[in-house]
């Protein structure tokens, strides 16, 4: 496959997450990941590192298969938490997609990506926003492309209020 | 309601004889009375600093606050544990930056003055040239030490001032708990590695109400319980090992309210919900069974002012750091038994995270509540609140036979189960708080 190609697979699947967010499509977006996904938000360090163990050190979040993703969709869709109850509005921006290693051998492509995320929930009156950048696996499956491995760098890490899927 | 002319006292609306206990909604929304807290409350009582075991070698530090005035915790080259204000005696910037790490030597960007890890002053940039008058050097240019520092079970804790009770006697009946904590590890216990640090908008006491408030469980967590019913079916994140309280509503609490300000909300859950991070056989082959048999207890409590250790589904330590009268920071740790295995530490991650990470799934509910409260008590000359009185009819003066069983001397108890969602525990940090905020008199609103 040419680089070029490559890149536009995985640029489309994480523009459409980015919408599917957006537009609060939320089976639309967890059917963008395999049942046995990694998504994985590591925490920094108190001496400025990034966390690189999960099994021995906190992340903000950490599920190694789909199941986590849906539980906040059940969560969000259950109308019974005080933090959704008037869900923000989202807009993804993800930019900066470079291919990380040309291996493209059994279909599987890896790359990174630049993110930024504005958030808004009009009882707050203000604006917040999620920046940084994130490492992804994507595989075909079911002749799909789809997210194996999403690994999030959050670059911003002092967490107003809350932090959510649809923050990053 | 309080008129112009009374103390601040009067904001607590305190009669045992009549079961009446009612707090002042002022006391989260009014800038004058927390500028008191600053002063009467913070800065004349111990305050938790840190963890030694973040202090294993000589050099390490890490820095905190008491109230707003930023710390500075060493352990010097010598070996010693000490605490210092982090702000320079020149012209007050903070001489460390980082959260922790590790220095001979801080150097203060500003002019260069330079301190050795014991806070004493090493170096002063072109000082002959400095035509200082003849007294300066009778003067103390070292960084200000905390006039007091103590340290329990690897917990450092430390004082504005000289004025305090020895640690061991302020903690008094928080020991139990702090022991229990500290003995689920052979070799103690660590914070995990990993920043769990969170704003919300609202006043500190409505975290310190919350970490002992079991009756919110099935309103504002209601959506964990219902992804917890569904894992219950093999479905989403059941790795996460969450414990699962839906089910345990019957399961005995004891609300104790002890001496200083303290405490406690205790669950006896059945075994099967006992957490499994903790090597029980490990435990009992160290520790006497009278005190092993407490180490899986399910407790949230409060050492007053701003701590709360908590083991639910986790074992987690809180740091309540109040910046303004609607704002307030969270120091959140997850504590692990040093040196135990990976398996044990995931367990301990997984549901903490799943639960108490402000990503998580319940703490953002309960940080949005706070928000609503605030929002709510805004305004005017505000109303006395109704949620400290859960519990009054089944209040015993002293220690109740639960409070026996653990060894514990409170100063009321009360016994119910989970369903009882008591608040006469919180009676305790009130009146410290009336007792230490004391006669200050009181502005108009
Ligand atoms: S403020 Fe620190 S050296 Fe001047
Ligand atoms: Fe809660």
């Amino acid at each position: 496959m040419e680089r070029v190609q490559a890149t536009a697979i995985v640029r489309d699947i994480l523009e459409q997450e980015a919408i599917f967010l957006e537009e609060k499509r939320w089976d639309d977006w967890l059917s963008l990941y395999t049942p046995d996904c990694l998504y994985w938000v590591p925490a920094w360090r108190r001496d400025g590192t990034l966390c690189s163990d999960p099994r021995r050190e906190l992340s903000l979040i950490y599920y190694a298969s789909r199941g986590g993703l849906e539980d906040r969709v059940i969560r969000i869709r259950s109308g019974q938490s005080p933090a959704g109850e008037q869900l923000a509005r989202t807009t993804h921006l993800v930019s900066n997609v470079r291919l990380e290693d040309a291996e493209q051998s059994g279909g599987m492509l890896k790359a990174r990506a630049s993110f930024a995320t504005h958030f808004y929930a009009p009882k707050d009156r203000k604006p917040s926003i999620c920046f940084g950048n994130l490492r992804v696996k994507i595989v075909q499956a079911d002749a799909q492309w789809r997210i194996k491995e999403k690994i999030v760098q959050l670059q911003n890490d002092y967490i107003e209020t809350f932090l959510d899927v649809y923050c990053l | 309601m309080p008129s112009l002319s009374s103390t601040v006292r009067d904001l607590i609306d305190d009669r045992p004889a009549e079961g009446i206990f009612r707090v002042h909604s002022r006391l989260f929304t009014d800038p004058a009375l927390f500028d008191l807290e600053m002063k009467l409350i913070f800065a004349r009582t111990w305050n938790f600093l840190g963890f030694e075991a973040d202090l294993s070698k000589a050099h390490d530090f890490v820095t905190t606050s008491i109230g707003r005035t930023p710390v500075l915790v060493t352990r010097s080259k010598d070996g010693e544990v000490g605490a210092f204000l982090n702000r320079c005696p020149h012209r007050g910037a903070t001489v460390c930056q980082q959260e922790m790490g590790s220095a001979r030597a801080f150097v203060c960007p500003y002019h260069a003055w330079t301190f050795d890890s014991a806070g004493q002053l090493i170096g002063m940039k072109e000082k002959s040239a400095g035509a200082y008058p003849s007294n300066f050097d009778a003067m103390a240019h070292g960084l200000t030490p905390l006039a007091r520092v103590g340290i329990y079970r690897g917990l450092i804790f430390g004082s504005l001032s000289e004025d305090v009770a020895s640690l061991e006697d302020h903690l008094g009946p928080m020991k139990f708990f702090i022991d229990l904590a500290m003995d689920q590890g052979s070799h103690g216990m660590e914070p995990i590695p990993g920043r769990s640090v969170y704003s919300f908008r609202g006043n500190w006491k409505l975290q310190l109400d919350n970490g002992l408030d079991g009756y919110h469980l099935t309103t504002a967590h209601a959506s964990f319980l219902e992804v917890m019913m569904r894992r219950r079916t093999g479905q989403g994140n059941t790795s996460a090992n969450s414990l699962d309280f839906a089910k345990n509503m019957d399961a005995r609490q004891s609300a104790f309210a002890f001496p200083n300000g303290h405490c406690a909300l205790v669950n006896e859950l059945p075994e099967d919900a006992r957490r499994p991070f903790i090597d029980m056989e490990e435990v009992r082959s160290r520790i006497p069974e009278e005190r092993a048999r407490w180490v899986d207890l399910n407790y949230n409590t409060l050492i007053f002012p701003n701590l709360q250790l908590i083991q639910n589904t986790a074992l987690a330590l809180r740091i309540i750091r109040p910046l303004s009268p609607d704002l307030t920071e969270m120091h959140y740790f997850c504590l692990g038994a040093i040196g135990e295995d990976d398996d044990r530490r995931a367990m301990r991650l997984r549901a903490f995270e799943d639960f108490y990470n402000a990503a998580g799934l319940a703490t953002p509910d309960d940080s949005a509540v706070y928000e609503m409260c605030q929002r709510g008590l805004a305004g005017g000359d505000g109303q006395w609140l109704q949620g400290y009185m859960r519990g009054v009819k089944s209040l015993e003066p002293g220690d109740s036979e639960r409070a026996r069983a653990f060894g514990v001397r409170a100063d009321q108890s009360a016994t119910g189960s989970i369903r009882s969602g008591f608040e006469t525990q919180l009676h305790a940090a009130y009146r410290q708080w009336a007792a230490m905020m004391g006669d200050a008199r009181m502005e108009a609103a």
